[in-house]
């Protein structure tokens, strides 16, 4: 099962707030991809992830200042 | 004139491309002591100061330049510098951050800035200035740490020395967990400069190099201070309504500077591109750079100008400044983000109740 976020447009710590948020809604081993455009978070999305302990399974630039980053809950 | 605007657009660039870069934000970083309790960007600010402070002081003991503490005006800089903190936090970074966040093309940043400029200029000529005048001549003699015990700089420079080195150690020696990070498209120096993820504290020498670089550079054009951030903004829009070339001075193109090298840095990496912000956020960022303009011209200092520049100057200013922003920072994150987390949790328990 996966999940989209879509963050675009929202700023730091925003992008953030909402994933920890999301993740909350879906199950152990589904994936949540969020889409955002926020600098500072492609920093603090993965960091969070890691120390969470959660998955990255895909991370990537789409174009100028906007990514994907997919987050498998543990 | 021209040395003027070579100086300070290539010191304010710099700082610029470190700081987009490096994504050195303040006001993230106080907020996350906060909601986080996560402490290594006010880490990283004290590395910065420690730099500063050693580089400074060793300049001026050699003569080079020359620095009087002043009075300490304790009721501007509390009240003014709690306002400031929670001014950042409803625009979405401090004054430096919103100066590079615009360089990114964040619009929400440019009303942000632009509100900021207005506000501090109100308070430094117009209508507030009586005001402004009023709170900040409450004073107490002595702004400069050391002269208040009568002692020596160096003494609580070594002392922050020492604390500073302490929590770092202590931080890079937590077990390190691998962050996922993007798939490096290019090499050497291009990887370097505009994709590779920089260490915070590696920025913070940078920037505080950068913040030391700034005093000569100042000095040379008459203007006896390292980085500020407020008064140049402010200067911009005096002049270009006033259009008294007396409000040009080497901090208006140190600020100008920090936004074209924020550009390069962002078109560099490709993370440039014009972003609207939705209403609430092009709200909240005007109120935010109105709160700005009014605590950080009361208080004498931004983040910059107090919490990096006369910290590390050893005053009362700076470090009670710093204190008050971080405050600030605190009450406005607890309203903003931890209130309303409390009551979705809540609600969502409820509803569940009712199931």
């Amino acid at each position: 099962m996966q999940k989209t976020l879509e963050v675009m447009g929202q700023v730091c710590p925003f992008p953030l707030v909402e994933a920890k948020s999301a993740i909350e809604s879906i199950q152990s081993g589904d994936e949540l991809i969020i889409q955002f455009d926020c600098t500072q978070a492609t920093e603090s999305l993965p960091r969070w992830a890691a120390e969470a302990g959660h998955q990255v399974t895909n991370y990537e630039q789409l174009g100028d200042a906007a990514w994907t980053i997919t987050i498998q809950k543990k | 004139m021209i040395q003027m605007l070579i100086t300070g657009l290539i010191c304010g660039a710099l700082l610029g491309f470190v700081m987009q870069r490096g994504r050195f934000c303040l006001t993230g970083g106080f907020r996350d002591m906060f909601i986080a309790k996560d402490n290594r960007m006010f880490y990283a600010l004290l590395i910065a100061i420690c730099v500063q402070s050693i580089g400074v002081f060793t300049l001026i003991q050699l003569g080079i330049i020359d620095f009087t503490a002043g009075n300490f005006a304790w009721l501007g800089v509390i009240f003014g510098s709690f306002v400031f903190g929670i001014g950042i936090v409803l625009a979405g970074g401090c004054a430096t951050g919103t100066w590079y966040r615009a360089g990114e093309g964040l619009l929400g940043s440019w009303i942000a800035l632009f509100a900021y400029m207005v506000m501090a200029a109100v308070m430094k000529t117009g209508v507030l200035a009586p005001l402004n005048t009023e709170i900040s001549s409450i004073t107490l003699p002595e702004n400069s740490i050391a002269a208040t015990f009568g002692i020596s700089n160096w003494i609580f420079i070594i002392a922050l020395l020492l604390i500073t080195g302490g929590l770092v150690y202590r931080e890079l020696r937590k077990p390190k967990i691998a962050i996922p990070s993007l798939k490096p498209k290019r090499t050497g120096l291009s990887h370097l400069l505009f994709e590779k993820r920089w260490h915070p504290f590696v920025t913070a020498i940078l920037v505080g190099l950068i913040a030391l670089l700034a005093w000569p550079l100042s000095a040379a054009t008459g203007r006896m201070f390292g980085l500020g951030i407020t008064t140049p903004s402010a200067n911009i829009l005096q002049y270009l309504v006033i259009g008294d070339a007396a409000f040009i001075n080497w901090g208006v193109f140190l600020v100008l500077g920090i936004f074209i090298g924020s550009f390069i840095a962002a078109k560099g990496s490709k993370e440039f591109r014009f972003r609207m912000p939705d209403k609430k956020t092009g709200i909240n960022s005007f109120i935010g750079g109105l709160l700005m303009g009014f605590g950080a011209s009361l208080a004498g200092g931004c983040s910059i100008g107090n919490g990096l520049v006369m910290t590390s100057m050893m005053t009362w200013q700076g470090w009670i400044g710093l204190l008050f922003i971080i405050l600030g920072t605190w009450t406005a994150a607890y309203f903003v983000y931890v209130r309303p987390q409390k009551r979705r949790a809540s609600q969502s328990t409820t509803s569940q109740q009712a199931v």
